[in-house]
């Protein structure tokens, strides 16, 4: 479903990515870890469109979409979570779902708030709020949700927009303990409709419930690829994680 | 009476400038320093289209939205690529170089003579010759554009609006064209300005730069800010408090010399007031990825 | 028209005066990060102040000089901890908002103090041209051009080879950074910018003297302050000040040159800076999109 090959990425002076390859497939859920600056982020940009790469290809559904603009990426079925959240936080949890089910909308449809499209878009954004308990909340500005019911908001809100291929850029970040389960529930959810995910996360044990295959990023190129299991136990990203700096005092 | 017709014509016309400006400043938080631009396309089309093209009010006033809108469609082309303060100088020089076009293009314009004797509008046999009369054109004008902006600001298109305002990275990844709806608000602003524009011809008959000047610009600044930005009904209630405002400086014995500083110095510190009370709140800044 | 020799004498006066002006502009942009959309209207305010000294109160030209220089001191304080310091923290947009605020005040006020008619410094015998082969000179363009080449050395001198120069450029590269080295931001951001506010008052007293002052006239200036840091890069200061000095030659050249039928009438000259802005963002805006931002 996506294929990513030899992808380098320079921003300034800085090599962000150094050929990145990997594919994943179809209902696929594939966990990135990595230490920081290690190109996560930069990746789901390139694959967002948000950045261009200065070499390598990108290819969605046998697409190439490589140079395509963010938004028709968006079309095409790629969504995004952002680790700084990207709900819109001055407008209402009811208008951040809408924005999303309007996107699939032509504007001259829903262009008067009582024709019927607008009522059906309004209603189906009214459901995916109660979905994620959000039904009390739908008028209250998105800023004003906890992390916890932000994230949600921001997942479901993908969801409803009809993404295909999941990016979630570190979906605990900002989430109480207590709500990362709620998180952890949804994106189950969200593979169990079929979606693809791609998932940065710092917390491995977090990653190894959802994902039977883990990538490793460290300074722009994937170092160790392999299940949750392996990486556990691979003493090469315990250095990374933990001890670079000890073991290289050692050697 | 006459006065207060007159004052009704003025908040009417600053109505729909004021609200036009607000789609994007207000809605898209796009720093649009070329508003007045529009404003002054829209009278110097009315003016010429009627005294040197002969055309009839319905024209005038549809060609001089039209021109309005293509110019800033022209500008957005231009400007919208640009980001922060790069926008604001893009569309500052715009609207620099309109006043300058204003100014020396004397063969067309003729420069700060102005133009006088247009034609007060006519539909048919309908002549509106008389102020009260031509205060009824006025509120259809605005009943009209109102509506239609009104719609707007309730429709999806205003909220992807919004939405980019507040984190265009997000909009982009729910398969929005961001720079299109920008360039789309702009021109709908910029057509909206330039029908004020055209109203206002009509009823002054006679146009110079100097209705165009950048004070004007601070002015709806100031209209939009005090109204809450992207506020419908804010805006309007703002319009009206704030061009009514500086009236009853009139009634005091000042020189005219120092009425017209007065008032922009009346607007300005309530332009200041406003947004040190709201400064958490107005224009935030982007979120970056 | 004049002859190009007269032509280029023309063009480094205005570009020495632009330079006076957009020094200032580019520094404050550069410390700052705000674009001062008062600067002109400061400098305006500035050379009315030495009017009222000079003209008015009838004050040696000493005496007036040093009265004005408090004076732009007061007004650079003032519109640093009233119109921008309390808004740049929260908005990039906001300062913007606040000094178009402050300009439009400075703007009426100095209209109702002085009126809107335009006043002369009388120079004397400085305007008195002399002839050097076939080009007319005055003293007074002398006094502007070479009194713009000791500030913009003295600037040099000041930026490049003194620890606090050092401190301006390292804030202007990365204020968090500058901070991290216990560089005292807020007394840096005071000296920049009154001495940027004084020496584009500085040049407001010599157009002043050049040709007359206005309470409009404040608006032009910011905007050519404005192209020339399009043209040198945004908050680059050496690039500016070459830009100043692009600026002057293209106005002067643009109208005075004599192209027959397409001779520009005098009036355009100002509009060249407009659209030396839009022209460079046309074809240049690919550094100027802020979205290749280095991201974890």
């Amino acid at each position: 479903m996506l294929r990513v090959s030899d992808l380098h990425l320079q921003i300034g002076d800085a090599a962000i990515l150094n050929g990145v390859t990997f594919s994943v497939q179809r209902g696929d859920t594939v966990g990135i870890i990595g230490p920081n600056g290690s190109g996560k982020t930069s990746l789901f940009n390139c694959l967002s469109g948000f950045v261009l790469p200065e070499k390598g290809t990108i290819h969605f559904n046998d697409a190439e979409i490589t140079a395509l603009p963010p938004f028709a990426r968006a079309e095409l079925g790629i969504g995004r979570v952002f680790q700084s959240f990207g709900i819109f936080r001055e407008m209402s949890v009811l208008e951040n779902l809408m924005v999303a089910l309007e996107g699939r909308t032509s504007v001259w449809r829903t262009l008067f708030p009582w024709s019927s499209s607008s009522r059906a878009i309004r209603e189906e954004a009214k459901d995916y709020a109660a979905q994620v308990g959000l039904a009390q909340k739908i008028n209250h500005k998105a800023g004003a949700l906890s992390g916890g019911q932000m994230r949600l908001l921001e997942i479901i809100r993908a969801l409803a927009f009809g993404a295909e291929l999941f990016l979630l850029d570190e979906p605990t970040a900002g989430v109480s303990p207590k709500m990362k389960e709620e998180v952890a529930l949804l994106i189950s959810r969200v593979q169990s409709l079929g979606k693809t995910t791609l998932i940065i996360e710092h917390d491995i044990n977090f990653v190894q419930s959802f994902s039977k295959r883990v990538i490793v990023l460290d300074q722009g190129r994937i170092i160790l690829e392999g299940t949750p299991e392996e990486m556990r136990r691979n003493d090469l990203l315990q250095e990374i994680y933990f001890g670079r700096n000890m073991s290289q005092a050692v050697m | 009476m006459n006065y207060l017709v007159h004052l009704a014509i003025l908040v009417g016309i600053y109505l729909i400038l004021a609200q036009s400006f607000n789609v994007t400043v207000g809605l898209g938080k796009l720093f649009n320093l070329a508003h007045v631009a529009g404003y002054a396309i829209g009278a110097y089309v009315t003016a010429l289209g009627s005294l040197e093209l002969g055309m009839n009010t319905v024209q005038c006033m549809i060609s001089s939205g039209l021109v309005s809108a293509l110019s800033a469609f022209l500008l957005g082309g231009i400007a919208l690529r640009l980001a922060g303060d790069y926008f604001a100088i893009g569309t500052l020089a715009f609207s620099s170089i309109v006043s300058a076009l204003l100014v020396n293009w004397k063969s067309v314009t003729r420069g700060v003579l102005g133009i006088p004797g247009i034609p007060r509008p006519e539909f048919g046999t309908l002549q509106l010759n008389d102020e009260s009369s031509f205060l009824g054109l006025v509120v259809a004008v605005v009943a009209v554009s109102l509506g239609v902006l009104y719609l707007l600001f309730e429709s999806s298109f205003a909220r992807v609006l919004r939405a980019q305002a507040e984190n265009r990275f997000a909009a982009m990844a729910l398969g929005r064209d961001v720079r299109l709806i920008n360039t789309t608000a702009f021109f709908v602003s910029a057509f909206f300005a330039g029908i004020a524009g055209s109203l206002f011809a009509y009823y002054l008959n006679y146009i110079d730069p100097s209705s165009f000047a950048f004070s004007e610009m601070v002015f709806l600044l100031t209209i939009v800010v005090v109204g809450s930005p992207g506020s419908f009904w804010g805006c309007i209630a703002s319009t009206v408090f704030l061009v009514l405002l500086p009236e009853p400086l009139r009634f005091i014995e000042i020189p005219s010399s120092i009425l017209g500083p007065m008032r922009q110095l009346l607007h300005s510190v309530v332009l200041l007031t406003v947004v040190w009370l709201n400064r958490k709140r107005l224009f935030p800044s982007q979120r970056e990825v | 028209m004049g002859s190009i020799p007269q032509l280029l004498v023309n063009a480094l006066t205005t570009g020495s005066i632009y330079a006076l002006v957009a020094v200032g502009f580019s520094l404050t942009y550069g410390v700052l990060k705000i674009l001062n959309f008062a600067h002109g209207h400061l400098m305006m305010s500035g050379a009315y102040l030495f009017y009222l000294f000079s003209v008015n109160c009838e004050l040696s030209l000493p005496l007036a000089a040093l009265c004005t220089t408090v004076g732009a001191l007061i007004l650079a304080l003032l519109t640093l901890f009233v119109f921008v310091a309390p808004f740049q923290r929260y908005s990039t947009v906001l300062p913007l908002v606040t000094t178009l605020a402050l300009a439009t005040i400075l703007e009426s006020f100095v209209s109702m103090s002085f009126g809107v008619n335009v006043k002369a410094l009388d120079s004397g015998s400085a305007m008195q041209s002399f002839e050097i082969g076939s080009v007319y000179i005055t003293p007074l363009q002398i006094a502007i051009i070479s009194s713009a080449v000791v500030i913009l050395a003295a600037c040099a001198y000041l930026l490049h080879s003194t620890s606090f120069g050092r401190r301006v450029r390292a804030m202007a590269e990365l204020e968090v950074g500058a901070q991290a080295l216990s560089i005292n931001v807020r007394n840096t951001t005071v000296v920049v910018f009154s001495l940027s506010v004084v020496l584009s008052v500085y040049a407001g007293i010599m157009v002043g003297y050049e040709t007359n002052l206005q309470p409009t006239m404040g608006h032009g200036y910011t905007i050519k302050a404005l192209a020339a840091m399009i043209l040198g890069g945004l908050g680059n200061l050496w690039g500016t000040i070459i830009g100043c000095y692009i600026l002057g030659m293209v106005e002067n050249l643009g109208v005075g040159l004599d192209l027959g039928e397409y001779s520009l009438p005098a009036g355009y000259k100002d509009a060249f800076a407009f659209v030396v802005i839009l022209l460079v963002l046309l074809v240049r805006p690919q550094g100027l999109v802020s979205w290749r931002r280095r991201t974890a």
